[in-house]
């Protein structure tokens, strides 16, 4: 396993990547801006994803597609920040922890009920809800945490 | 793990598990905002997040199922699986 400060400084390139930009950076990106070898980035993105496996690459890629509480590959958890919807959460239980990635602002996640289509929307600040609509929204997991791991139809 | 309008529509939601029902799979909103509110989520963008604060999280999660009353291997999962 690589040296775990390295994993420290490709993950909080990733993250604030995804921040920033609403993209997650490729390893060629990660590489240069760790000043490091090609291949050595690509093995330090693997080990990153082995150390946070809550997070996954496209199959068969080195494309990360969930890198949580965001996610790199589009979902129905559209997320806005001072009205610009440029993010994806990786599924709704992960949606209520976006708020942490941007401290100070109202954090808005919009997203369509799987049953009617009709908006769910939830806006948060540092935390606390602030916007819940409609008031009965509930969160539901639909085959317990092990196996709700990695089935993407339910995230 | 989604959201929805209430619990009626997930039970009507064509891919709904039956095995989820009886409120198993069921969370309020304040009870998922405080198991995805944990001091660690806090930290994610930390320099030293993946390796000071990422491994507290199955502790801390653990934590606020027990005080929802989710102590089922549903909501518990795979031991030490942050």
């Amino acid at each position: 396993m690589a040296d775990p400060r390295r994993l420290d400084q490709l993950f909080t390139r990733i993250m604030r990547g995804l921040v920033d930009t609403g993209r997650a950076p490729h390893y060629a990106e990660l590489a240069r801006a760790l000043n490091v070898p090609l291949p050595e980035g690509r093995q330090l993105l693997l080990d990153v994803m082995q150390a946070y496996p809550i997070g996954w690459l496209h199959p068969e890629t080195d494309y990360i597609a969930s890198f949580p509480p965001l996610n790199n590959l589009p979902t129905q958890y559209r997320v806005s920040v001072r009205g610009e919807q440029t993010w994806f959460a990786q599924c709704g239980f992960e949606a209520t922890s976006v708020t942490w990635l941007f401290p100070g602002e109202t954090v808005r996640v919009q997203a369509p009920c799987l049953d009617c289509g009709e908006p769910v929307v939830i806006e948060m600040r540092d935390g606390r809800l602030v916007t819940v609509e409609p008031a009965s929204i509930v969160g539901h997991l639909n085959w317990g945490f092990g196996p709700s791991r990695g089935k993407p139809p339910f995230l | 793990m989604n959201l929805f309008r209430s619990e009626e529509h997930a039970r009507r939601w064509p891919q709904f598990n039956r095995a989820s029902e009886d409120g198993l799979g069921f969370i309020r909103l304040e009870d998922l905002v405080a198991l995805f509110g944990t001091e660690s989520r806090r930290h994610m963008l930390d320099a030293d997040y993946l390796s000071a604060w990422y491994p507290r999280r199955a502790a801390e999660r653990r934590a606020v199922l027990e005080r929802a009353g989710k102590t089922t291997p549903f909501w518990m999962g795979t031991p030490g699986t942050p």
